[in-house]
């Protein structure tokens, strides 16, 4: 019915994930929703990972591609059964392609509260300047 | 328990709607709603579970602290309300700053839920780690299952 109700060991479920290879190791993961703001030296992103600790969360950056990852780390009693459940999944996963000017080795990150804060900066000769506007 | 089930069925997502719609007039006992059903993704999310000792609500809400979030049963209906601030796009200089996508929920929010019968609210408690709110509300004495031993004659 419900993964994060049915089984409390995160390791459990990350291995059969791996076993089940990627696509599908995909497809379970749930969509964190985010919000992206320009800032004049950076871009900020801020993603809702409810559940998910510094230890669970991955983030990285491959080829311009950014991806968020965390498992959803609940402790939970065993013998429950499901009532209801909206969130239907044990872990959160999210991919941006990233664009030439973000500095990817300078990305820093924090999660507090199940909510992730990403800063981008963008490489020096990116960043923006004010272009004055000539009397004729 | 499947009675459970539809109480708290919460809908199916939007782009079903039609097909639903079109189905619900053939056959209008097919999927009917709870009262309190809510869309898909609504803020914050939950899951309810129970074990033979305890109703267990949990809610997911990414950016709430303990304290964030005012949790009230009244008449065997849990009530959840608080709020979250929105990302601000402001620069230090008061300059606002385009904001590319927010998916985020944020404001006030209220959610209630009606929950099973025969909840001992007295003994309720509530836990919060990384943003997820446990809410454990232990069944009455008298409701928990119980097994009788047979006495030797």
């Amino acid at each position: 019915m419900n993964d994060i109700v049915r089984s409390s060991h995160s390791h459990h479920s990350s291995l059969q994930q791996e076993q089940n290879g990627q696509n599908r190791h995909y497809k379970e993961a749930l969509l964190p929703a985010v919000d992206i703001i320009e800032e004049a030296n950076a871009l900020k992103l801020v993603a809702d990972m409810p559940g998910v600790t510094p230890e669970t969360l991955k983030v990285e950056v491959d080829d311009q591609v950014l991806s968020l990852e965390g498992e959803i780390a609940l402790n939970m009693p065993e013998g429950l059964s499901a009532l209801h459940a909206e969130v239907r999944g044990q872990r959160f996963a999210r991919r941006f392609n990233l664009s030439r000017e973000v500095d990817s080795e300078a990305i820093t990150a924090t999660i507090v509260n199940g909510v992730l804060t990403l800063t981008l900066p963008k490489k020096e000769s990116h960043r923006a300047r004010r272009i004055e506007v000539q009397a004729a | 328990m499947f009675d459970d089930l539809k109480r708290f069925e919460t809908g199916s997502s939007e782009q079903y709607d039609w097909l639903n719609q079109l189905l619900d007039g053939f056959f209008p006992d097919r999927n009917t709603m709870d009262i309190r059903a809510v869309p898909r993704g609504s803020f914050p999310m939950i899951n309810i579970a129970r074990s033979d000792e305890a109703v267990r609500v949990y809610v997911f809400a990414a950016g709430l602290a303990p304290l964030d979030l005012i949790i009230d049963v009244q008449d065997n209906v849990l009530t959840l309300r608080g709020q979250r601030d929105a990302v601000s796009g402001q620069h230090e200089e008061g300059e606002s700053r385009q904001v590319l996508r927010r998916e985020r929920a944020s404001g006030e929010f209220v959610r209630s839920i009606a929950l099973p019968e025969g909840i001992d609210v007295e003994r309720s408690e509530a836990r919060h780690v990384h943003g997820v709110f446990e809410i454990v509300l232990p069944k009455r004495e008298e409701l928990k299952p119980r097994r009788i031993d047979v006495q030797a004659a």
